[in-house]
């Protein structure tokens, strides 16, 4: 069977058909087609801030983009543009924390790399246009800002995806402190873009959206380490 | 301690939300709050690609509402109201197939019910409204039809055989909201155990050879009664050998 990977989501007012503004659970389509298409069975799970447990039949996890942490779980007092959702955050936190203490591939894209930095100790920028002076990394609503990104030499990222690579990003947040993780990619504005923690077998966050191209490579990594683990430590073990 | 593990059918659906128009996997939040107030951990199942494995995984499923069925799944043309979802349908009848199966505990809502009867050889009304010449069991998308204000419209009564499951949950005589346009015909191998004595529509099924596997065709997450999901939940947890002190714990 393949590994499951489960997939954080998003709560919020949605419309489709003849249903408007009807609180959902939700992630974007690309996140489920990006684990599929490397070789994973998505599972989709909707916060909740009772207990992990539900760790304990996943192989991997990706911690989904969306809207801003709430800046107390880093001791700040919210900006006036920080826009967050207490439910989510208090279910994903803990999600997160218990996943790196079981040692659990973890992929987190944008929000969820945010969430891996705070979950490490860190901080967040809670408006970047505020340190940088620009509004490359989030240009307009729904328009993704281009950028080229640099990796560190000899982290997960560059040898997955070389030195240097242009990114998508859509963001209006950004790592101020790593806490215990590693910035492995930056912008050339000096924006943390990428984070690692090399003690574990696969942490990785990333501030761009790796799910829009389907980006075989991260995810490709995700569920590989994913399978391996499952070898070892198979479910409910 | 784990919770019993509740996979919840998903759609694959083009929604809008905030400042986004996409396609997106979801489902409405009140499935969900409804197995984690019974006790469960929900995950949603998306149809993408479809296999069973994940069926391992799993403690209990629910089938949600929905789309309708593919009446080419049940050998008839298909009505002009008919409205499919495809990847689903390819999805979830794999899904039900392998999960009675394996005696997998299922609780089937509305299109759920109605995938429970096609899954074991059955079929459905296309549009109720044809065969019994009224539209009572369609509420207003997004209303309430069991709020203290609402006319009776898309609510209605439900008699409950006595010595079945459900009644066993549910009692006699229940009232409930209605939003479906389809309906069971043939139920196959499950057995009909409740009706709407107005017009004698199928509304509850269970199968008389599984531990628990039973449909139902209104929508009882969006209501406070929960007792459904609350069977679901314990009939997950036995399966899954952990005790009603552990969940409650």
């Amino acid at each position: 069977m393949r590994p499951i990977i489960g997939i954080t989501t998003y709560v919020e007012p949605a419309s489709w058909g003849v249903w408007h503004d009807v609180e959902a659970t939700l992630v974007p389509q690309a996140y489920v087609e990006a684990v599929t298409l490397a070789g994973g069975r998505p599972v989709l799970l909707p916060p909740d801030g009772t207990d992990a447990g539900i760790l304990s039949v996943l192989d991997g996890l990706v911690l989904a983009g969306g809207a801003d942490l709430g800046p107390e779980l880093y001791g700040a007092k919210p900006h006036p543009l920080t826009d967050p959702r207490p439910a989510r955050d208090a279910g994903e936190v803990l999600l997160t924390r218990a996943a790196l203490e079981a040692d659990m591939p973890v992929l987190g894209v944008c929000r969820g790399m945010q969430l891996l930095v705070v979950a490490a100790g860190g901080r967040l920028h809670q408006h970047l246009p505020d340190v940088l002076g620009h509004e490359k990394h989030r240009p307009a609503p729904g328009v993704y800002g281009s950028q080229p990104a640099r990796f560190a030499r000899g982290s997960r990222v560059a040898a997955l995806l070389g030195n240097d690579m242009e990114i998508n990003c859509y963001h209006h947040q950004g790592v101020g402190d790593p806490g215990t993780l590693t910035v492995t990619g930056r912008t050339d504005d000096g924006v943390p873009e990428a984070v690692e923690d090399p003690d574990r077998g696969f942490v990785l966050g990333v501030q761009w959206h790796p799910e829009v191209t389907r980006d075989e490579r991260l995810f490709g990594a995700l569920v590989q380490t994913a399978t391996e683990r499952r070898r070892r430590t198979p479910p409910h073990a | 301690m784990r919770r019993p593990l509740i996979g919840l059918t998903a759609y694959a659906q083009q929604v809008q939300y905030g400042h986004h128009d996409l396609m997106a996997g979801m489902l409405p939040m009140t499935y969900v709050k409804a197995v984690h107030a019974t006790g469960g951990r929900a995950v949603l199942i998306t149809p993408d690609d479809p296999d069973v494995d994940v069926l391992e995984s799993l403690d209990g499923i629910m089938f949600s509402g929905g789309a309708d069925v593919d009446p080419a799944y049940f050998a008839a043309e298909r009505h002009p109201r008919t409205d499919i979802d495809p990847a689903r349908d390819i999805s979830e009848l794999m899904l039900m197939k392998a999960a009675l199966d394996i005696d997998l505990p299922i609780l089937g809502v509305c299109r759920g019910m109605q995938m429970m009867a096609v899954a074991v050889g059955g079929s459905l009304h296309q549009h109720l409204p044809d065969v019994i010449g009224s539209e009572r069991h369609q509420a207003e998308p997004g209303t309430d039809p069991l709020a203290a204000d609402a006319s009776a419209y898309g609510r209605h009564d439900i008699v409950v055989k006595p010595g079945s499951r459900a009644y066993e949950l549910l009692g006699p005589r229940l009232t409930v909201n209605s939003f479906h346009h389809q309906a069971v015909d043939d139920p196959g191998t499950f057995e009909v155990v409740g009706w709407c004595p107005d017009d004698d529509v199928i509304e509850i099924m269970e199968h008389p050879d599984r531990t628990f596997a039973l449909g139902v065709q209104w929508h009882p997450e969006r209501t406070a009664d929960l007792r459904l999901f609350a069977a679901l939940a314990e009939a997950a947890a036995s399966r899954a050998g952990l005790s009603r002190t552990a969940m409650a714990a």
